[in-house]
């Protein structure tokens, strides 16, 4: 490395050691093979502002719009969790963020304008990151931003700076697939930033990144992986990086071992949490739902969901395809244990996911019933959710359904729902 | 001539917002406040489980979901007929006050600082200056000879990044910064620090929810989180680091902007009406409103500008309609607990027809919420927010929020009197509540961290985080605050399922439209008086409307073009009224 970029790290206080240390954990994060941390390395010192070579048009930064659509800002304010880059990082060394509703130093016309010669500038070469859903009702009137209808249908300030760009990025469950905006009945038409693209015959190619908020670590992974190496992670049917959403959240799940010896906590703040059974009784969607959350983290890796309490409630599930199939109406009652299990387009029973797929899940429901029956908590065989009544349940006086049901419901009822096939 | 000053979008806040105003020899003489985003979230709601709800209704924000989640669960608590048990009361504190030291340094730092610092400024400084200045004046010594050269590096390559189109760039309105450079360096590396801090709190959210923003473990009954001892640790360490840092940074640089920038923000943004409301936040055992660390209450200034006077807060009293908003419901003034969500079937904008009249006076989709006034008669606009809550807290007589308003007084050279109290009615008092309260939270977090040691030790026989519901029918309402102000949840369950549910947000008591008596809202009125120099950047009028923190996705709302028109007849351009 020369000397320059050296001192130029050294004056934000980086030696060389903890550098070369970052970009392997960037390296990691990326998680294409034959990709190392000094190849990371390189690729900074050719394309950061804090390198000495390499070059974008006028300035070095790679030219980032982030355009805020029907959301929270939950997003944003992600992304201001971010660490390995943190965020002073990215703004001031990597990328040029020339359009943030949120981070912007300009506001008003002048904001407006930032965008616009943004897109002048830099045709097909700047990155999009859309937070938050596509409102098209009232032909977009559902939101306007300085004075336009925003995601009005044909042509649309949205689909200019969608059309323009080099890559589209859908940072969160709303810009994937509409998200809790899009949950029923829908009342502002929201729907995922690909579903709107395609059906105004734009091709930009998109990554869908869901949770919400968006997981910053794996946003940021793909920014750098982009600005650095200049290619887009492999991506699955859903446009999501294979890497990233290729595993359910059982499968790396820390409480997986409770699991596995059919440890479970039925109650919230009962003793089996302070011991950190496994949540799959209080309604975990993690055996269905596809994300890296347990293995990456949140919050610059304290915790997640489940570490803290709190089971899973699906919040990466969403199709991009499809307008309604946002995560909130496939996970609601999100306490509610599932009666089925979805495994991409299949929705299935447990027993049958167990007779028909391979692999960790089918083993693991299998062994869970073992060890349910081990433990004492069920008669006969069967797991979790194929039982009419838990005899644990009905020794406690826990009925089928919502985790923190009444007690007065009679277990009967529940039963009866079960055998209807009543949906979660 | 009246001219037109528009600033849409306004950004560094949340959402998406547009402010109109009238500019008369250099004033506002007249401001439309609009929110431009509908998302419907009420209707949503409906038909879903309490517990859902509460998860749903925390997406209202991504900046205070926090605050969105446990005010659904206060509601749905009451619903149930259930009080959520001590621990629960004390992670919830926890989990909160986490919210407010995230939320209260982004706003200060990365939301409301560039309105004040020229971060390009600060490359004329003299770092070494800057040590001694620093030393001198109290305010967090760093190595500001790194920082420098790391903006240099940034400015060099010419790319202004999110500084690009900044109001302090050449050609905006570069004269309304005021800081000496080395004050802009000083607090530039503050906020480069900021990030780290406002990080670092919503660590605690996450340690306490799974992740931040939107945590996961506060729900109807309490709290699914059962802290352990090296997560208390984790906390309490944290709480301690942020404890410092506001005290050693943050209330020193609220203090030097305000000193430079007195004449500016002392005399700019106050609130017509002089109407403060607190709902409260923070529980004691007693889960008395009144009783809360900062608690419920109304301060009322006579004019906007008479001394302040305490009153009790009444729930009852509260309203909202719709006759200036988008929705189609009749626009008669209904308790939220009767009140409703119309969309209209067709988008009611304020469209003008081939005469060139305006069609309708419609121009928001935030509703006008309004609290009765006994003494009027009237249903009057309120004020809500980190003011709003240190001006209740002050006349409650807590100790913490009365000597944080002291130490600012004086730092910026006023007397301690009920005069220097009602001058905080401007965007001066809305600069220092954020820093003042930041402060007084933080040091109640280290209390419940050891209150939560007790709690694991004698845990008592009932389950100390989580108690089971004795209904499926009912009522309820959440009163509490968002760090941007007094928040109200309300639902009513049939057979566990949500049959009506409403929310006023605190921004929506702040960007509120006109009523039905033509009343302005409070924001409205807080810009009418302010200089406006340059229509294409109105400085003044941006650190007005900063000083309030709009939350605009939870107020929901809208737009219109370019700046600098000129409108010659409507007295709005929306209502030729």
């Amino acid at each position: 490395m020369k000397d320059s970029f050296i001192e130029s790290l050294e004056s934000r206080g980086l030696t060389r050691r903890a550098f070369l240390a970052f970009c392997g954990s960037i390296a990691a994060a990326i998680g294409i093979e034959g990709v190392t941390g000094i190849d990371v390395a390189e690729a900074i010192e050719e394309n950061a502002l804090i390198g000495t070579n390499g070059g974008r048009g006028e300035g070095k930064l790679a030219p980032v719009v982030w355009m805020e659509l029907g959301s929270c800002t939950g997003c944003t304010e992600s992304f201001a969790q971010a660490d390995d880059p943190d965020p002073a990082t990215l703004i001031l060394e990597y990328i040029a963020l020339n359009y943030s509703e949120t981070l912007s130093a300009a506001a008003g016309y002048s904001l407006e304008e930032s965008r616009e010669q943004t897109i002048k500038a830099f045709p097909g070469k700047y990155v999009l990151v859309v937070e938050g859903a596509v409102m098209t009702r009232w032909n977009g009137d559902a939101l306007r931003i300085a004075g336009e209808a925003t995601c009005a249908p044909g042509e649309s300030p949205l689909l200019d700076v969608c059309k323009n760009a080099a890559a589209v990025i859908a940072a969160g469950s709303c810009a994937v697939d509409g998200g809790f905006c899009a949950a029923e009945p829908n009342p502002g038409g929201a729907c995922g930033i690909q579903k709107y693209m395609a059906d105004n015959g734009v091709n930009t190619p998109v990554v869908n990144l869901p949770t919400c908020p968006c997981n910053p670590a794996t946003l940021v992974a793909v920014i750098v992986q982009y600005l650095l190496l200049g290619t887009l992670p492999q991506l699955n049917e859903y446009n999501m990086p294979e890497v990233y959403y290729g595993e359910t959240i059982h499968d790396n799940c820390q409480r997986r071992g409770h699991f596995e010896n059919g440890e479970f906590v039925y109650e919230f703040g009962s003793e089996e949490e302070a011991k950190g059974y496994c949540l799959y009784a209080m309604g975990c969607k993690g055996p269905q739902t596809k994300a890296n959350c347990g293995t990456i983290r949140w919050n610059r890796r304290v915790s997640w969901c489940v570490d803290a309490g709190a089971p899973c409630i699906g919040c990466a599930s969403g199709d991009p395809r499809v307008t309604q199939r946002n995560w909130i109406d496939f996970n609601a009652p999100f306490l509610n244990r599932m009666k089925d299990i979805h495994i991409g387009s299949l929705r299935v029973q447990p027993t049958p996911v167990a007779l028909t797929i391979t692999g960790v899940l089918a083993a693991a429901l299998i062994v869970h019933g073992i060890g349910m029956k081990a433990a004492g908590r069920t008669e006969g065989a069967g797991g979790p959710d194929w039982e009419p009544v838990r005899e644990y349940d009905k020794k406690h006086g826990i009925t089928h359904g919502s985790a923190a049901a009444a007690t007065s419901e009679p277990a009967e009822k529940a039963a009866a729902e079960v055998s209807e096939g009543g949906e979660q | 001539m009246a001219k037109h000053s528009i600033i849409d979008p306004v950004d560094r806040i949340e959402g998406h917002l547009r402010i109109e105003m009238e500019v008369k020899d250099g004033v506002v003489s007249e401001a439309w406040v609009s929110g431009g985003l509908f998302r419907g979230l009420e209707l949503i709601l409906e038909g879903r489980e309490p517990t859902d709800a509460a998860l749903i209704a925390e997406r209202i924000c991504g900046v205070c979901p926090i605050s969105h989640c446990h005010t659904s669960v206060y509601a749905a608590e009451e619903a149930y007929g259930i009080k959520h048990p001590n621990g629960a009361r004390i992670v919830r504190n926890l989990a909160e006050g986490a919210q407010f030291m995230h939320s209260h340094i982004l706003w200060f730092y990365q939301l409301s600082a560039l309105d004040y610092v020229n971060p390009l400024h600060a490359l004329e400084a003299d770092p070494k200056a800057a040590t001694e200045f620093a030393l001198a004046n109290g305010l967090g010594v760093r190595d500001f000879g790194a920082v420098q050269k790391r903006l240099q590096k940034f400015a060099e390559n010419g790319q202004y990044s999110w500084l690009s189109g900044g109001w302090f760039l050449e050609g905006q309105a570069p004269e309304a910064y005021k800081l000496p450079a080395e004050v802009d360096l000083i607090a530039t590396a503050h906020y480069i620090e900021a990030l780290d801090m406002q990080a670092t709190a919503d660590e605690i959210a996450a340690l306490i929810g799974g992740k931040m923003p939107h945590i996961q473990t506060s729900i109807p009954g309490g709290t699914s989180f059962v802290p352990s001892v090296e997560k208390l640790d984790d906390i309490l360490d944290r709480a301690r680091q942020l404890h410092e840092w506001v005290g050693e940074v943050m209330i020193p640089d609220a203090i030097a902007i305000a000193k430079v920038y007195l004449k500016d923000v002392a005399g700019i943004g106050n609130n017509k009406h002089g109407n403060f409301m607190a709902f409260g936040v923070f529980d004691r055992e007693s889960r008395e409103l009144t009783d809360r660390y900062f608690p419920a209450g109304i301060v009322r200034m006579a004019g906007g500008t008479g001394a302040p006077v305490l009153e009790k807060y009444d729930g009852s009293k509260m309203t909202e309609e719709t006759t200036h908003a988008y929705y189609a419901d009749d626009g008669k003034p209904l308790h939220p607990m009767d009140g409703v969500t119309v969309p209209p079937e067709k988008f009611p904008g304020y469209y003008k027809d081939e005469a060139n009249e305006v069609v309708n006076d419609k121009y928001t989709w935030s509703k006008a919420p309004r609290y009765l006034n006994d003494a009027t008669g009237k249903r009057e606009p309120m004020e809500v927010g980190p003011l709003a809550r240190v001006l209740v807290s002050y006349m409650s007589g807590n100790p913490e929020i009365i000597d944080g308003v002291n130490t600012v007084l004086k730092g910026v050279g006023l007397p301690i009197s009920a005069a220097s109290i009602s001058a905080l009615n401007s965007a001066l008092g809305r600069l220092a509540a954020r820093p003042i309260e930041a402060y007084a939270v933080s040091g109640y977090m280290q209390d419940w961290c050891h209150e939560l040691v007790e709690v694991l030790k004698n845990p008592g026989d009932a389950n100390p985080w989580f108690a089971k519901r004795v209904r499926d029918d009912g009522a309820g309402e959440g009163f509490w605050e968002a760090p941007r102000g007094a928040l109200y949840h309300c639902e009513t369950i049939k057979g566990n399922k949500i049959t009506h549910y409403q929310a006023i947000v605190p921004t929506t008591w702040n960007i509120s439209p006109r009523d039905v008596d033509d009343v302005p809202g409070t924001i409205e009125q807080g810009l009418i008086g302010v200089p406006i120099d340059n229509i294409e950047a109105p400085i003044n009028a941006l650190r007005v409307v900063h000083g309030y923190d709009p939350c605009v996705a939870c107020a929901i709302h809208i737009v219109e073009p370019k700046t600098g028109h000129e409108f010659k007849t409507h007295m709005s351009p929306w209502g030729g009224r």
